[in-house]
């Protein structure tokens, strides 16, 4: 009797744990051993000497020793090159990926004509594979097939030459990627100040003061945010400099994602060590830049 | 007067720039469209028409059918296979686990659930290497499951579909409780219908996450034919470097699967958007 009633409750407690670690224990599996493991597991491999084959070799500080300070090794003058054309990219891409799209957002607020169409026209780039995108603005941009050339009568490779190379990289990007930001900005513009925009417009407001002071004071909130999420992502950039530039010329548009990924899974002998201090120094540089960006932006609320 | 004078004009300027930016952005598409129509003597001899001429489908024909090095087809469904079961994944995954932290009680699940939130300060870049060694620790490298399984761990989905949730009112659960429902046929019965749009736009926004991935499978798939479109591309470009009409048709061919989506759930996207940016005010 005695037993029976300690099984049951045994059994009913047991009930009680397993049914919240049935809910939410495979998302929680899923998230272990796919992302917090890796995570942790990338900062070890930092510190260790690693040909992806056989046991990675502890190592210490060696590697971010040889990436920030041996000014003889290849993989120094990578990082450098590397980290410093990631954030020249976040510092020019940025601002107008939040610009163009507040502009637009706030142009389309007034309902012209058509809105929604061309809110759609802006808003389907994003939603493309960014080879697809590659391809096409390669060829665009190309001295031997693209109308740009013609367009402008130039006859230059302004993929293979700067500042051609940057200004392609950041027209590009902007052209690809706005969509997300401009319908959360629209979306805020249009929670709130329809009507104040109209009344900002009957004061004689110009339109640069009625983003100004109007619309951005009204948005801050989604403002901080797109900032943040966007700087993150263009510090992740890639894929435009990889497909349209090579990282040319002359390596002026290599990013440190590209020396990453070269160095773990390039031709040659994998650096993974090597690879995942640059990894992790870049991870650094995003983490704090977004807790700056947060800190400053909440300071002027 | 003139105060109406001026708004009619600032509002006119206004459209002109409008339209101009709207031009800018239709352009690139448009063109790459049109080039894809054109026969490549075309591209060469004539320049820079914008519509084709002799419209013509040769170019998908060739780069569909007869360029077994960039196989086109096999990638295509590569693509639709991993992209839809990701889907699925993150579907029955993210609901589950919405549920459990919105819904239920148990030990440690407010610091639990702060401890996943944090963790989406974690710079992914990180985790890239690492996971290709846990892929071959698994037996995954060139498997479709490397694609399928990492990204159902997402922690941003899980944020969003259990804010949802918590807006359900208790009674709807205590009501069917007494009524003798378990967990189970509350979840599925009740929670699961009310969440549907909110599954709604996880399920498009993994898809399109998912079709356009681009750094992770071409590290972890490294047979040709195992490839999904999107890296397939990168291939297909270096390929065909001097032949836009096939490279562009190739990169339209990538596209058309995330439009017709668009076309079809616009109104999902548009919305889904704004509640992101929402949720966190």
């Amino acid at each position: 009797m005695m037993e029976k009633t300690q099984f049951n409750e045994q059994n009913k407690k047991k009930n009680f744990n397993l049914l919240p670690a049935v809910f939410v224990g495979p998302h929680l599996l899923i998230f272990l051993v796919f992302t917090l493991i890796p995570f942790i597991y990338g900062i070890y491999i930092s510190f260790t000497d690693w040909d992806l084959f056989t046991d990675p070799v502890f190592v210490g500080l060696e590697n971010f020793k040889t990436i920030l300070f041996n000014q003889d090794s290849s993989f120094y003058k990578q990082f450098w090159n590397g980290l410093q054309n990631t954030f020249f990219f976040v510092l020019i891409t940025v601002p107008f990926c939040i610009m163009v799209p507040l502009v637009l957002a706030t142009m389309l607020a007034t309902r012209p004509k058509l809105h929604r169409l061309f809110q759609a026209i802006f808003y389907v780039p994003s939603l493309f594979a960014i080879s697809a995108v590659m391809i096409i603005w390669q060829f665009l941009l190309s001295v031997s097939y693209g109308p740009i050339n013609s367009l402008f009568g130039l006859e230059l490779n302004l993929l293979s030459n700067q500042p051609w190379a940057w200004i392609s990289l950041v027209i590009v990007t902007v052209w690809w990627t706005i969509g997300g930001n401009l319908v959360i900005y629209q979306a805020a513009i249009g929670g709130v100040s329809g009507d104040m925009l109209e009344a900002a417009e009957l004061d004689g407001a110009n339109a640069f003061q009625k983003l100004t002071k109007v619309v951005i004071p009204s948005i801050r909130f989604q403002i901080l945010y797109t900032t943040i999420m966007t700087t993150i992502a263009q510090f992740n950039v890639y894929g435009q400099p990889l497909m349209l530039t090579g990282g040319g010329p002359n390596r002026s548009t290599q990013v440190l994602i590209m020396n990453i990924q070269q160095n773990a899974f390039g031709s040659g002998m994998a650096r993974a060590g090597i690879a995942s201090a640059m990894a992790v120094m870049l991870g650094v540089c995003i983490m704090v830049v977004s807790i700056f960006q947060f800190v400053l932006m909440k300071k002027q609320d | 007067m003139q105060r109406k004078n001026k708004l009619t004009i600032s509002r006119t300027l206004m459209y002109v720039v409008l339209l101009m930016a709207v031009l800018a952005w239709l352009y690139p598409i448009l063109w790459g469209l049109f080039t894809s129509f054109k026969s490549e003597a075309e591209i060469r001899q004539l320049g820079y028409s914008f519509l084709p001429i002799n419209w013509t489908l040769s170019n998908y024909r060739e780069i569909l059918f007869e360029n077994p090095s960039t196989p086109i087809i096999s990638w295509f469904f590569n693509s639709v296979t991993v992209s839809l079961s990701h889907v699925l994944l993150v579907l029955v995954v993210t609901s589950f686990a919405a549920y459990g932290y919105a819904r239920l009680d148990f030990w440690g699940k407010d610091v639990l659930f702060s401890c996943l939130l944090a963790s989406m300060m974690f710079p992914s870049i990180v985790n890239l290497i690492p996971l290709y060694d846990i892929m071959t620790e698994l037996g995954w490298v060139n498997s479709k499951l490397a694609l399928i399984v990492p990204g159902a761990g997402s922690v941003g989905n899980v944020f969003l579909v259990r804010q949802f949730a918590l807006n359900i009112p208790k009674s709807f659960d205590e009501s069917a409780r007494i009524d003798g429902a378990n967990d189970f046929q509350i979840f599925y019965r009740i929670i699961l219908p009310i969440l549907k749009p909110v599954l709604i736009v996880t399920a498009l926004f993994s898809f399109t996450g998912s079709w356009n991935d681009f750094l992770w499978p071409s590290i972890i798939m490294n047979g040709v034919d195992k490839l999904t479109i999107t890296p397939g591309l990168q291939l297909l470009q270096g390929q065909y470097r001097s032949f836009p009409g096939l490279g562009i048709a190739g990169a339209v061919i990538a596209i058309i699967p995330t439009f017709l989506l668009y076309l079809f759930a616009q109104k999902y996207f548009m919305e889904s958007l704004s509640l992101e940016a929402g949720l966190k005010g």
